[in-house]
């Protein structure tokens, strides 16, 4: 028996190696008047990410195919998660009011690379206040001379840290269960290849608008092309221009939707690719009626068709992308959908408003 | 390629950062940090889910969920000032009288290391002392 033929620990194991090592690093960082040790702790906890990420990469992971997007985001992760180690361990809490601008700062990163920026914009707005006025109330009501029980001493260190650690690790167990069910799941409805092949067909139809047969009338063999054409929109759409009936494409973008997801946004996405194989099958009608006789056929409503057909194949591609102008749709959609919602979070505030006032007020003369 | 996989772990990760100084942290002010780092896991989580799901939901339950914190935190501020007005301390041991029936009392065993704060430098007075003289009598 060799030492060296140790199997590969599996994915419970891995996770909970991963939050024993960060843990025991949180227990050693976090102030008390016993063993505190900030080497220790800082290894344990680095040791534990790592076995963590780790883990995430090899269940999560594919090919890396945009390089700027992995960095920030490993950038970001990183400074939210590193940050936020420091204000839970920080002494001060100055300091620690510090290293929460900066997890702010990381989380705001991430909602940039989500294609959020007005809530980038709002949550920096919001938290610089509310940042602000934690260090006031810092420099207001906290002793600095020498330790003190609040700042130097935390109830039950190794059990909260356990009890927290356990948690994040049996999340990222449960993430990786539902991973492993789901893997053929997309994540968007419409794929990248699936929009590259819906974009090169549309430029297909492009080029034949342009074609001078369908503006001039000029008589010339075109069915090479309007074969190529056929194929490409075939592929995706799942369309037959009567080439060759009852071939089954497994690329279609139906067909994997119908066999992996059933949510609201899949059926749009559906429906838009029913219509768009309806109007396929009437351009290509038209395009081979113009092909064959152009004299009986003009060639004007065939190119109106194929313009049709590209509007709506570009509109298919980027289905599966966020809105471009986020704060005109994110108003849209607060002042039409979530009317009732916008009121509530008003009232809300005036309660909290009152409540504060209520609290805070002093009775009498000196408190 | 990241996906959203990579998005909620990340934010559980941040949750549990927040969990663990919320459980073993006794400063009321560091409590209130740790508990709007949960809520930053939360929204990361929801952002995520919209930009996945190619909607904007979860964008505008972020917007809700600012406006709860941001209620929390002028309430839990109230708070913290009133207590420290009652108890002249951060300290939420202090408050531990609130706890449940037949649990013991939480004691501090150990003791804090004592600082030995340096006297603030002076400089040693020169010259001469001036005599002392008796009061003036007043010329009114």
């Amino acid at each position: 028996m060799t030492l060296l033929a140790v199997e590969p620990p599996s994915a419970a194991g891995q996770l909970a190696l991963a939050a024993v090592l960060a843990a025991g690093g949180a227990f050693l960082l976090l102030p008390k008047p016993g063993l505190r040790s900030v080497a220790g702790g800082v290894a344990g906890l680095v040791a534990g990410l790592a076995v963590a990420a780790a883990w995430v990469a090899t269940t999560f992971g594919g090919p890396v195919t945009n390089y700027v997007e992995t960095a920030l985001f490993g950038l970001f992760a990183a400074g939210a998660l590193g940050f936020g180690v420091v204000l839970v361990t920080q002494r001060n809490p100055a300091r620690g009011a510090i290293a929460f601008a900066f997890v702010i700062l990381s989380v705001c990163g991430l909602f940039l690379l989500l294609a959020a920026p007005f809530l980038m914009a709002a949550t920096v707005i919001i938290y610089a206040g509310a940042i602000i006025v934690t260090f006031l109330f810092v420099l207001m009501l906290s002793q600095n001379d020498g330790p003190s029980d609040e700042n130097d001493r935390t109830r039950e260190p190794l059990l909260g840290s356990l009890a927290g650690f356990a948690f994040v690790g049996l999340i990222l167990f449960a993430l990786g269960q539902n991973h492993a069910g789901a893997a053929s799941l997309p994540a968007q409805a419409i794929t990248p290849s699936e929009q590259a092949a819906l974009r090169a067909a549309a430029a297909e139809l492009t080029a034949m608008t342009e074609d001078a047969f369908y503006t001039t009338g000029e008589p010339k063999d075109r069915s090479e092309r309007v074969a190529r054409l056929e194929r490409a929109v075939e592929d995706v759409l799942g369309v037959s221009g009567g080439l060759d009936e009852g071939t089954v494409r497994d690329r279609s973008i139906a067909t994997r939707l119908r066999a992996a997801r059933s949510d609201l946004h899949a059926q749009g996405v559906l429906a838009r690719v029913g219509a768009a194989r309806v109007r396929a099958a009437d351009t290509f009608e038209l395009v081979a009626a113009a092909a064959r006789n152009p004299a009986r056929y003009p060639p004007a409503p065939a190119r109106t068709a194929a313009a049709g057909l590209r509007d709506d194949l570009l509109l298919l591609a980027g289905v599966g992308e966020l809105p471009a102008r986020n704060v005109a749709n994110l108003g849209v959609l607060l002042y039409a959908d979530h009317l009732l919602a916008v009121e509530l979070a008003g009232t809300l505030l005036l309660v909290a408003t009152i409540g504060t006032v209520a609290i805070a007020h002093r009775r009498g003369t000196a408190a | 390629m990241i996906t959203l996989w990579h998005y909620l772990a990340v934010a559980a990760a941040l949750f549990g950062i927040g969990l663990v100084g919320f459980l073993t942290r006794r400063n009321l002010i560091t409590m209130f940090l740790c508990a709007e780092l949960m809520l930053q896991g939360v929204a990361i989580n929801f952002v995520a889910f919209a930009r996945f799901h190619g909607n904007l939901h979860g964008q505008v339950f972020v917007l809700f969920l600012l406006a709860v914190a941001a209620c929390e935190a002028g309430v839990a501020l109230a708070l913290i000032l009133m207590l420290y007005r009652r108890g002249r301390s951060l300290d939420v041991s202090r408050w531990q009288d609130l706890r449940e029936l037949g649990v013991p009392a939480a004691a501090d065993l150990e003791s804090l290391p004592v600082v030995h704060a340096e006297p603030d430098p002076t400089l040693t007075p020169a010259g001469a002392r001036p005599a002392p003289v008796a009061e003036e009598p007043a010329r009114v």
